[in-house]
């Protein structure tokens, strides 16, 4: 059995030091990704995903590549390039045009990612609605178990709980007011657990421009990039373990 | 009338006076006006409004609005895949943007939806644990007033006032089909049931098996108090069954 973790103490050199991401498969499943995008520096895949009663699961899948139809996706895309400039990225688009079947489009596009084992797989929306809970609670487990590693944006601001941000075996984030884009804290106090920069970041957008925007969805792809990061240079660590990398490396356990 | 059809209709009278406490429609929409309003004044914001989602899913339409553009964004429809509410609604993840005059496209996007194009907005989504319903907006708000950094916080709980004041006048509206369907079904074969059906077919929406209950709950109030007695505890223990079972989707 290989050694579980470093030899040592962990530390932000022996975790990602001279790591790029190379290797590491991260998918985005959000608007789409315009992959021509300066900050994004294209895709290795692209798949979009709509509701579509005549398809036996109702969702129809059409390989290749295709727009960001918000923003969005390019964003988040934007900021894992940053933190991991050689990661493969994967567009999953699973937004569309309406928002009937929404939650059935939302588990295909997460199904997707786990079935092709991609490592990091960023999840910048949610949903609500009690009739998901356990259908993504699943998949949530499925992607635990499979090593792969699931990043959700809290949406800590509403009275409900928001899926699947708010299983034990994801990496929920939300936004911390620092910009340093390798900075992060570790928060004790679940359901979230890891804090990033996400307050007033500038962001690729739909159309080759930036916007300067605040939201949990823009911490979340900051964790995906670190964690690409550190699968590069270590590819055979678990969810578990990962998350014990973070938990010592935080900004707030060394302070 | 007929003896039957005016059992009927005194037991829908009697069923609508018992939910008179729902029919309030005017006061949900003064509720949701009032909610844009506070926001507006509490953010020092010079726009709030509210937009809903159509029942196919595919447009949001501005229902409420206050301050700068209000007039003009009324009505306004826009489609659910585009835009900073399109995406809050797809997503159920607020956001914030700052400095959106920078970019011309990413302006003329906004103004689209807002009548006059801000500095910057704020939008969060609006939902129940049952839907998502549409989404809240606040343009150009002071940002340099003490607590600003919480505003996202704060119209998020905005957004769950609205949400309950949207799925009250809901409930009332389906509250009146299943009504209707229910006494429909507690007289059947008569011409009334026959156009009460119909009406309540018409306006749709309305859960089948709810409309079974229903009538079910009419029967039972023609029977006496013992009946209704051993009725109310075999639910309450289905219910509590059915609470255990967890949930998952059947």
């Amino acid at each position: 059995m290989r050694p579980l973790l470093a030899e040592g103490a962990l530390t932000r050199e022996w975790a990602w030091a001279g790591a790029t991401g190379s290797g590491v498969d991260v998918a985005v499943v959000d608007s789409g990704i315009d992959a021509g995008h300066p900050m994004v520096g294209g895709v290795s895949s692209a798949v979009a995903m709509t509701y579509d009663p005549e398809e036996g699961d109702g969702v129809r899948r059409v390989e290749g590549p295709h727009e960001d139809l918000f923003g969005h996706g390019t964003a988040c895309a934007g900021i894992i390039r940053r933190v991991a400039p050689e990661c493969r990225l994967h567009s999953i688009r699973v937004l569309g045009e309406r928002l009937t079947g929404k939650g059935a489009v939302f588990a295909a596009g997460l199904e997707w990612a786990i079935e092709r084992r991609y490592r990091v797989v960023n999840l910048s929306l949610s949903t609500g609605k009690d009739d998901y809970f356990g259908l993504f609670h699943e998949l949530a487990d499925r992607a635990y178990f499979a090593g792969v590693m699931l990043v959700c944006a809290v949406n800590n601001v509403a009275a409900a709980p928001s899926y699947p941000s708010q299983y034990a075996s994801v990496f929920s984030v939300a936004a911390h007011d620092r910009q340093d884009p390798f900075g992060f804290d570790y928060n004790p106090e679940p359901p979230v657990e890891l804090g990033a920069p996400g307050i007033d970041v500038t962001v690729a957008w739909k159309g080759e421009g930036t916007i300067v925007t605040t939201g949990n969805s823009f911490a979340a792809p900051h964790v995906a990039g670190l964690i690409a990061r550190l699968l590069s240079k270590h590819p055979q660590l678990t969810p578990f373990q990962v998350k014990t990398v973070l938990h010592a490396l935080a900004d707030n356990a060394r302070a | 009338m007929s003896e039957p059809a005016g059992d009927v209709l005194r037991d829908l009278a009697r069923l609508l006076t018992s939910m008179g406490p729902a029919l309030a429609p005017e006061g949900s929409e003064a509720l949701l006006q009032s909610i844009t309003e506070a926001a507006r004044e509490l953010f020092g914001a010079q726009a709030c409004s509210l937009a809903l989602l159509t029942d196919d899913q595919s447009e949001l339409v501005f229902t409420t609005a206050s301050g700068a553009g209000a007039s003009d964004v009324l009505d306004l429809r826009m489609p659910v895949g585009q835009g900073i509410a399109g995406w809050v609604v797809m997503s159920e993840q607020p956001i914030s943007v700052s400095d959106l005059q920078r970019d011309a496209r990413f302006a003329s996007d906004v103004a689209q939806s807002t009548g006059y194009v801000p500095r910057t907005i704020l939008a969060v989504p609006v939902t129940s644990p049952r839907r998502t319903l549409g989404v809240i907006e606040v343009l150009d708000r002071d940002i340099t007033r003490a607590g600003a950094e919480h505003d996202m916080r704060l119209l998020s709980l905005f957004a769950d006032q609205a949400a309950l004041a949207i799925e009250n006048a809901r409930a009332f509206a389906d509250l009146g089909r299943t009504v209707l369907g229910a006494v429909a079904n507690a007289a059947p074969g008569t011409p009334l049931a026959a156009a009460l059906s119909a009406a309540a077919e018409g306006a749709g929406g309305a859960d089948r098996d709810l409309l079974r209950l229903s009538a079910l709950l009419g029967e039972l109030d023609r029977l006496g108090p013992a009946e209704r007695r051993l009725t109310s505890s075999l639910v309450e223990a289905l219910l509590s069954y059915v609470r255990g079972r967890g949930r998952r989707p059947s």
